[in-house]
């Protein structure tokens, strides 16, 4: 199995390595045979976690290891540089884990990694998955499974859900990437849509998709073209709307609604993507199109 | 976090962006006083952070002795769930010309985007539907802050020349500025108002703040003690938390997770009570804290929790919920759906403490389990 962005060549650093959470998950992600080859945290130069050596920036784990991803363990007010230091010192892909990242800073990051060409997941993402390979995050590897569907997330908990009951019916994931929960992240759903399309280990891709935004109608007009089915859940029915934006916001998304429940689904609808209603729908659906 | 109308012109104020002399007011008897000092009219503006108080009756000129009667009737006054509070009381002005100038976070195209209609007031969301050709954008690259002859440029559009585009031009460069060191979110005026002097002036505000960003902001604690009391809290424990109108409390890790939860909650014919996503690092402090704020609303009878643990046992979090239980008169049905680090000690501990327990995968079944013990 290979999937998509994370595979055999990745060779990815543990940025904030000698913190708690970033010495824990490493821990983890190295058990479940993730190819990670060093640790950064400024000013820990010379030290060694797990037997991983922790230098004191990222570029020279790419002069010394040839590192090309990152996972970034670092408190929201440093995720902003450490994203930065990561796309300067060339690496493509990088997850950023951390929650609570202002959104000035996030456009920064955006901004820099689409100039550059960079994968960049989060912020607020469980991170990436492919099974039986590595897990650049937080999620826990023995909720995942080898197999062939291919599943991009905008919620961390509630993808976990959805991987489960797709195992006990008999499926795994290829990849699981988690694009991040916050109003911006680094990587619209399209894009990793495109990367499943073309990734042969994919039969089907599931998208857990939320109310806010446009990327599950943005994501709508490339499932026309593709030729591999999804099946999308939508989270958010039931909740509030209109709670933030004012005069700016409702003339930004005027056109009709769009970002709710409504506009996702029949935007993915009308796109030829089986709609679950609930979680526990998704395998039955997944069952009935891989027929 | 939105400010109110006056915080918002005190950001503006400290800018260098112009707004009409008042000052704020608690009772009728200090709205008199400041009126007086002001001159022989002023305007009362009820303090709520939601849209139309005008037609809602929270916005009056007054002149002379009718004052502290207006004050009064316009204090207390309820507006789309907020209580009045608070008034600005200030100066009336003549606008020969009402301008909308405004800055959002574009979250879809993941920009800032600076928008300008001479059509500015109270009709603004009409302007942009039926004349889209009168509101202007300008979108910002965030490492790269216009040039003041961009902004220029870019409000000359709506036909302005001379001294008029000189001075909308630095209003709009202040308004930039101040949401790019502020970690505004969105940062409104409408209207802008031009007076028969030539002067420009904020006639109202419309600000949030990036709750994300408070830790580098300094104005956080001036602001804070204004925000509705339980959003306050959660703000303090580290959760997000929207009231609803039901009585089941629901309590999750993840937005996705607890909307989900909420949903299929409506779909079973049951109303939530709240959302509470407790966000990673769960620990028995966060849930103890947690679990008190969801129920005090007094609404809530049964509360679910749906959990996923991290690096923290998922345990731990079990015994803060049973600890706030324990310590109820008149404690509320609970039902658990907990995976994760420590699931099984998880369990164990929520059973001692009075607590289903559901370990299935999936939320409906947690769902189920509490409408069973309801009904």
């Amino acid at each position: 199995m290979m999937g998509i962005l994370l595979n055999r060549e990745t060779k990815a650093v543990v940025q904030g390595i000698t913190g708690r959470i970033g010495s824990i998950q490493a821990s983890w992600m190295l058990q479940y045979g993730t190819g990670i080859v060093a640790g950064v945290t400024p000013g820990k130069g010379g030290a060694e976690v797990h037997g991983l050596p922790v230098y004191d920036d990222v570029y020279e784990t790419v002069e010394k290891h040839d590192a090309n991803a990152s996972v970034i363990f670092v408190p929201a007010a440093f995720i902003k540089d450490a994203v930065l230091e990561a796309i300067d010192a060339g690496l493509k892909l990088i997850v950023a884990i951390s929650e609570h990242v202002p959104v000035h800073d996030v456009l920064k990051m955006k901004r820099a990694a689409e100039n550059n060409a960079v994968w960049l997941l989060g912020p607020n993402t469980p991170g990436i998955i492919t099974p039986g390979v590595g897990k650049l995050g937080i999620m826990p590897g023995n909720m995942f499974k080898e197999g062939s569907i291919g599943i991009i997330s905008r919620s961390g908990t509630l993808s976990y859900e959805v991987a489960g009951l797709i195992n006990e019916a008999g499926f795994g994931e290829s990849t699981l990437a988690g694009v991040g929960g916050d109003p911006v992240v680094g990587t619209r759903m399209v894009r990793l849509l495109k990367e499943f399309e073309s990734d042969p280990d994919t039969e089907a891709v599931v998208i857990v998709g939320e109310i806010g935004g446009n990327s599950e109608e943005e994501a709508a007009e490339f499932i026309e073209e593709m030729s591999k089915p999804v099946v999308a859940y939508i989270a958010g029915r039931t909740a509030p709307s209109g709670r933030r934006m004012g005069h700016a916001g409702a003339i930004i998304s005027k056109g009709g609604g769009a970002g709710t429940v409504d506009s996702k689904e029949r935007a993915l609808r009308e796109a030829g993507a089986l709609l679950a209603e609930k979680p526990g729908d998704v395998a039955g659906l997944l069952k009935r199109a891989l027929k | 976090m939105k400010l109110l109308e006056y915080q918002g012109k005190k950001l503006f104020a400290d800018s260098g962006i112009a707004v009409p002399a008042g000052e704020t007011a608690d009772t009728p008897g200090q709205a008199a006083r400041i009126a007086g000092e002001i001159g022989p009219e002023a305007v009362l503006k009820a303090q709520v952070p939601v849209g139309g108080r005008g037609k809602a009756g929270g916005i009056k000129i007054v002149s002379g002795s009718a004052v502290t009667a207006e004050a009064a009737s316009i204090l207390g006054m309820q507006i789309k769930d907020h209580r009045v509070e608070k008034l600005l009381v200030e100066e009336k002005l003549s606008a020969e010309q009402e301008i909308y100038l405004g800055l959002i976070v574009d979250t879809d195209t993941g920009s800032i985007v600076v928008l300008f209609s001479p059509k500015g007031g109270v009709d603004i969301e009409e302007v942009a539907e039926k004349e889209p050709d009168q509101v202007f954008r300008l979108i910002v690259d965030p490492f790269i802050i216009p040039p003041r002859y961009r902004l220029r440029r870019f409000i000359r559009q709506g036909g302005y020349r001379g001294k008029l585009l000189e001075e909308l031009t630095s209003v709009a460069e202040k308004l930039l500025k101040l949401a790019l060191k502020s970690d505004l979110l969105v940062a409104e005026i409408n209207p802008l108002m031009v007076l028969a002097d030539g002067r420009v002036l904020a006639g109202d505000s419309k600000v949030e703040i990036d709750d994300n960003a408070l830790f580098r902001q300094q104005f956080e604690k001036r602001f804070w003690e204004e925000q509705d009391p339980l959003e306050q809290e959660a703000r303090e424990i580290g959760v997000t938390y929207v009231k609803l109108d039901g009585s089941i409390g629901v309590i999750a890790s993840g937005a996705g997770l607890a909307m989900t939860t909420m949903d299929l909650l409506k779909e079973a014919g049951h109303e939530p009570a709240n959302f509470l996503e407790t966000g990673g690092g769960i620990t028995e402090e966060l849930l103890y804290k947690a679990f008190r704020l969801v129920c005090k609303n007094e609404k809530v009878n049964s509360v679910i929790i749906n959990l996923y643990g991290g690096v923290n046992p998922i345990e731990k979090g079990a015994r803060g919920v049973v600890r706030a239980l324990s310590e109820m008169d008149n404690p509320p049905v609970v039902v658990a759906k907990a995976l994760g680090n420590k699931q099984e000690e998880c369990w164990d501990v929520f059973r001692e403490g009075g607590v289903s327990v559901v370990t299935a995968v999936e939320t409906e079944a947690a769902v189920r389990e509490l409408l069973k013990r309801i009904s």
